[in-house]
């Protein structure tokens, strides 16, 4: 039987994922090319180092954001947990406490506070916008608290000698903490592709309702897909605040933005049900190499943000276009 | 939701409001204060203003994540070109310009390249941000500007501050647009059914880019009177100005989804946070506990809205076809931006 | 004045690698109502849209009134005397009733709305020539589905149209309402419009056509007069006339109820006196493999006992599965029960529109390809193919997104889905509806195939001729409670079964 009213195209969806990969990963290698020639400096050990470490605090959070955008939410509170977890590493260590424990509470806080957007967004039914952000302005608050009540604007002094030594472990040439962040990263790359928590995400994002009917737990995946967001991101800030020797309640401005825009730019959907986790690393490299050349040259903060927005709308621009060609 | 849901929920936050006041007086009477008031009204009067504008825009079902970026711009741009010289006149309509530009740039965004608002208004934000910046080298700019940079938003027309005035008067103009014009309603059309309203005849398209360049110029307003108040050209404000922007409008009864909201909505809730924020500081209550309050508030607020609604609907409910009446899908993001 | 309005030549669409349609050819008479049926897949929608603008033909000619006519959008038809009504309501719900009629020709002066209570009465007055129950200043929001179609119908009349098209109006009316929307149909060809009425429901067209066309695999197969089309009818029941339906298909179907398959024993369902806010004291009982149907009119309770039953609602009462009492608050309980439901609204809450074929089908039961959490694309790819071939899903392959397909196909997905969870009792809430006569006979293939291998089925339907084709016994609704079950077989009544479904009869 002739089916004349069905479009020709079937529309296969990987098609054209794998495509928009292809574009994304020659836009990066284009781009690296460009900054090794415009800098030699770029290729540099230390300057690798120092960029992967910014991508990485981007890449760890956006692992498990990544699959929470699919599930058609966000987090906007996951800038001010940084910080929070970051100052509260630092000011647990000064007081005592030892840094595997301190960071251990710090990244159990980070969870809690996963846990708390969890519950309010699928528990409350509140907006995950509204939620998200009536947590980002408590962990705001929270962070420059316990650096007030270290008596000053970041906690910097009088840090045990042992704070520092996770950032600054090195196996062989590569920092430790590379090592289990890409451990990690692999780890839930895995979870991402592979398992039922991803065939969850997807269904949730795509239809809710349909989800639901299907006997899926909506409300616990999305909980679940929060603490795990919650969780990494207490990670990136206790390692994050190790490595730069400090806590510091500012850090966090602007994250939650560079996480979506890495995430986007690697073809997830605002709207749910469609997404990338390679897409997102490749996505969190391209910021991260597009701004660290931009400092090797010393090119003013203006470009750099000026870039970020115009990158930003290039990709979904590039991924509509796409998109459409295919369809 | 029918009228009288609507009238319910706006004496609810006007009860919110009530609350908040009287127990605040009661912890400091300094609080109720002539004086105190109206300082708390002239420090919301910005987001009230920047607000107006995006209440329309979000009742369309959009959303403007650059309302910040750009009121500190037409801030710096302000104080800049007063700095270097220029009458205060022209500096006033540089500023005023710079936010007219960055709407602009917005709806060609959103409309002509169908860029979904929420990554489009981000874009803006951050090249809204990174302007700010170099316009003065990153410095604030406080020197060398002339002694009627300030009187703005400092100064009165008798007993009345200018800031009050223009509030009163954008106030004023939004809320004859919200009820009797074209744009309030066919708003409306849009953000509740865009198909509907094209097929009717109405530009969406054009509606939706006015809007845009509205919530630009109210934002170009806002930020020149904040840099007059303040009497600086700083490149560091504004941060956050557009959540709180944001919440003020939610607060008020718009849903993010757009079709229905409210001006005077977002004016009481953004009095709600105003009121807040300036009694816990008489109370020397530490500046980052407000900040938590904030937070609290927000989501109490939006608990108590929501609880109402689902009261509401049930009660006045016509039984819905399909199996999803009374199941609403938990959380599920609805991101603004029907563009 | 002619008496042709709308005259179609030859009208041919091509699409990438598809024919949609081939010098497709009739006329639409000024003053009737012109019925277009065929199954999906046939070109209707197809054939809709260039007519109104929202398509470019690819060849071909259309005549409106006499004179060459393409327009380039809806827009333009509409402006041209054309209204379409879409399946999906075009009314802003947040507007009240008048600015729903008036949206877009409202009196304005520089921007601001100037109240134009000429224009207003007007229209308003026909609104209430159509139904005089609706008040001016209401909420949109706050009326039924049918309110609505009526204030969209106003709004299209208001508008001087000299045709106006309607997509599957009846789609989600109650039988009452579908009379009103007849009522005013009629009327309309005195106001001197023509309606073009797009139908799956064969019994429409002999209820307010004048004329029918009918579409088959994008083409013109015939276009009769409903009367005489009515006797070579004959003694077939509307729904199965023997004609209509070899017009549609190209063959011949009949559809006949044949004795099911229930088995004796204890029940696998079975509830007692279960109660809900809109449900009062049901009780029945199921037997594996049997086919029992619920059948009332809209609001009967139909859609509240299976929300029931899925653990969708707050109930008191008893649920016993195979003699035990069990506990049912929330779909995955009853699922993990063994209690599937394919839904009313398939696209909003039976599929995930943007997956594919093999995505959506594992998801009611994932442990059916995956072990400890982590699934196999090979499991996955097989057990789509499986069911493909067993249901007969049409596709590419089991990566066509499930969103490019038809009706029917997208049905399947769904029942796919619900068989993959392995359940004793399926409930179907209007399984087949929006679904052309040949997927229709297909699903109630798979229904009764389900049955005879020991699934018990629950068919909820508003369509009294599926009800009596397939279920072996049938549950008469009617105000929340069971009237009544009758039987199924030779001696059913028909008629008294509408009495008691109306009120009119039974206790």
């Amino acid at each position: 039987m002739q089916q004349a009213d069905i479009m020709a195209a079937g529309g296969r969806r990987a098609g054209t994922q794998t495509i928009q990969l292809a574009v994304l990963l020659g836009i990066l290698l284009a781009i690296m090319a460009a900054a090794t020639i415009l800098t030699p400096k770029f290729l540099s050990y230390v300057n690798m180092v120092n960029v992967l470490m910014q991508v990485a605090m981007i890449m760890l959070t956006g692992s498990a954001a990544v699959l929470l955008m699919i599930a058609g939410n966000f987090d906007l509170s996951v800038g001010m947990v940084l910080a929070l977890t970051g100052v509260m590493h630092a000011f647990l260590s000064k007081n005592g406490v030892p840094t595997a424990l301190s960071m251990a509470i710090t990244i159990a806080i980070g969870a809690g506070f996963g846990l708390i957007n969890g519950a309010m967004v699928s528990g409350l039914r509140i907006t995950p916008v509204i939620a998200t952000l009536g947590t980002m302005y408590v962990a705001q608050g929270l962070a420059f608290i316990v650096a007030w009540m270290d008596g000053g604007a970041n906690v910097t002094t009088g840090l045990p000698r042992d704070f520092q030594t996770f950032g600054r472990t090195m196996v062989g040439p590569i920092p430790l903490f590379l090592i289990i962040v890409l451990a990690l990263i692999l780890f839930f790359g895995f979870l991402f592709a592979r398992t039922n928590l991803r065939k969850y995400a997807f269904a949730i994002g795509g239809n809710p309702t349909a989800a639901r009917l299907s006997g899926i737990r909506v409300g616990a995946v999305i909980t679940l897909l929060y603490v795990l967001v919650g969780t990494l991101t207490g990670f990136a800030g206790s390692t994050l605040a190790s490595r730069m020797g400090s806590g510091s309640p500012k850090v966090g401005t602007g994250f939650e933005f560079d996480v979506i825009v890495a995430i986007v730019l690697g073809g997830t959907s605002i709207y749910g049900g469609e997404g990338s986790f390679l897409g997102m690393i490749i996505g969190a490299l391209i910021v991260g190499f597009v701004g660290n050349t931009l400092n090797l040259l010393n090119v003013q903060f203006f470009y750099q943000t000026v870039l970020k927005g115009l990158i930003l709308v290039g990709a979904v621009l590039l991924s509509r276009t796409i998109r459409e060609r295919r369809g | 939701m029918n009228r009288k849901a609507v009238d319910l929920q706006k004496l609810v936050l006007v009860g919110i409001l009530a609350l908040v006041v009287v127990v605040f007086a009661v912890l400091n009477p300094r609080f109720i204060r002539g004086t105190n008031l109206v300082y708390i009204l002239i420090q919301n009067s910005f987001v009230i203003i920047a607000g107006c504008a995006v209440t329309l825009l979000m009742i369309a079902g959009q959303i403007d994540l650059s309302i910040g970026s750009t009121v500190c711009l037409a801030g710096m741009a302000f104080a800049y070109v007063s700095r270097a010289g220029a009458p205060i006149g022209l500096a006033l309509l540089i500023g005023l310009g710079v936010g007219l530009a960055v709407g602009l740039i917005n709806a060609v965004m959103v409309v002509k390249l169908h860029i979904t608002p929420f990554i489009a208004t981000l874009g803006t934000m951050y090249m809204g941000r990174g302007l700010s910046y170099l316009v003065s080298d990153g410095l604030v700019i406080r020197e060398g500007l002339p002694d009627v940079f300030s009187s703005l938003g400092t100064d009165g027309i008798g007993p009345v501050p200018i800031t009050l005035v223009v509030l009163a008067v954008v106030v004023a103009v939004f809320f004859a647009l919200e009820r009797k014009s074209v744009l309030g309603k066919y708003s409306i059309a849009i953000g509740g059914n865009r198909t509907a309203a094209v097929l009717s005849g109405i530009n969406a398209d054009g509606i939706v880019m006015v809007l845009y360049i509205l919530a630009g110029l109210m934002a170009g307003i806002a930020g020149v009177m904040m840099a007059s108040r303040l009497a600086v050209g700083d490149p560091n404000i504004g941060i956050g100005f557009e959540f709180d922007v944001i919440v003020a409008v939610v607060l008020g009864g718009t849903s993010l989804a757009g079709g229905e909201g409210s001006l005077i909505g977002m004016i009481i809730g953004s009095l709600i946070i105003g009121s807040l924020g300036t009694g816990l500081k008489l109370m020397n209550v530490f500046t980052f506990f407000q900040s938590i309050m904030k937070g609290i508030v927000l989501v109490l607020a939006v608990l108590l809205d929501q609880n109402l609604k689902a009261r509401l609907r049930a009660m006045g409910t016509r039984g819905r076809r399909g199996l999803t009446a009374g199941v609403s899908p938990e959380g599920h993001g609805r991101k603004t931006g029907a563009a | 004045m002619s008496e042709t309005l709308i005259s179609i030549r030859g009208i041919t669409k091509h699409f990438p690698g598809v024919n949609a349609l081939r010098d497709v050819s009739f006329d639409i008479a000024r003053n009737t109502v012109h019925c277009i049926v065929g199954e999906n897949g046939a070109g209707k929608s197809t054939l809709i849209k260039i007519l109104t603008g929202a398509e470019r033909r690819s060849g071909g000619s259309l005549l409106f009134n006499g004179r060459e006519f393409s327009p380039r959008s809806t827009r333009e038809a509409m402006n041209s005397g054309m209204s379409v009504l879409f399946q999906e309501l075009n009314v802003v719900n947040q507007l009240t009733v008048e600015q729903n009629l008036m949206l877009g020709k409202e009196k304005v002066r520089f921007g601001m709305f100037r109240r134009d209570t000429a224009a207003v009465s007007r229209v308003y007055d026909v609104l209430t020539s159509l139904d005089p129950s609706i008040a001016l200043h209401s909420r949109v929001a706050d009326l039924s589905v049918a309110q609505k179609q009526v204030v969209e119908i106003a709004k299209a009349i208001a508008s001087q149209s000299e045709v106006i098209f309607m997509d599957e109006p009846t789609a989600a009316l109650s039988e009452d309402e579908v009379k009103r929307l007849f009522d005013i149909i009629k009327e309309l060809k005195k106001k001197n419009v023509t309606v073009v009425y797009i139908t799956h429901r064969l019994r429409e067209i002999f209820d307010i056509g004048d004329a029918v066309t009918v579409l088959r695999d994008g083409q013109m197969i015939e276009t009769r007069g409903v009367a005489e089309l009515s006797r070579a009818c004959g003694e077939d029941e509307v729904e199965s006339c023997a004609e209509l339906i070899r017009m549609m298909l190209g063959k011949g179907v009949a559809e006949r109820y044949v004795q099911g398959s229930a088995q004796p024993g204890t029940p696998v369902l079975a509830l007692r006196g279960v109660c809900t806010a809109k449900l009062h004291d049901v009780s029945f009982d199921l037997a594996r493999g049997e086919i029992l149907g619920f059948y009332g009119l809209i609001g009967s309770g139909k859609t509240e006992i299976a929300r029931a039953i899925f653990g969708l609602d707050a109930k008191d009462g008893v649920v016993e599965i195979d003699g035990a009492p069990v506990s049912l608050e929330s779909p995955r309980d009853a699922i993990a029960h063994g209690i599937a439901l394919v839904p009313e609204e398939r696209r909003s809450e039976g599929l995930f529109s943007k997956l594919s074929i093999r995505e959506n089908i594992p998801l009611m039961n994932i442990r059916s390809i995956s072990r400890y959490g982590i699934w196999s694309a090979r499991k996955e790819r097989q057990l789509a193919r499986s069911f493909m071939g067993k249901v007969r899903i049409v596709a590419r392959d089991e990566s066509h997104i499930v969103e490019k397909l038809s009706g029917g196909n997208q049905q399947k997905v769904v029942l796919s889905k619900c068989i993959n969870a392995e359940s004793r009792v399926l409930l179907m809430d209007e399984p087949t509806r929006g679904i052309d006569v040949g997927a229709k006979e297909e699903i109630h293939k798979l229904i009764r195939e389900l049955a005879r291998t020991g699934t018990a089925v629950i068919v909820f339907s508003s369509e009294l001729p599926e009800v009596l084709n397939l279920c072996d016994r049938i549950a008469l609704l009617y105000d929340g409670r069971i009237k009544e079950i009758v039987a199924n077989g030779a001696s059913v009544d028909s008629e008294r079964i509408m009495h008691v479904v109306t009120g009119a009869g039974g206790a």
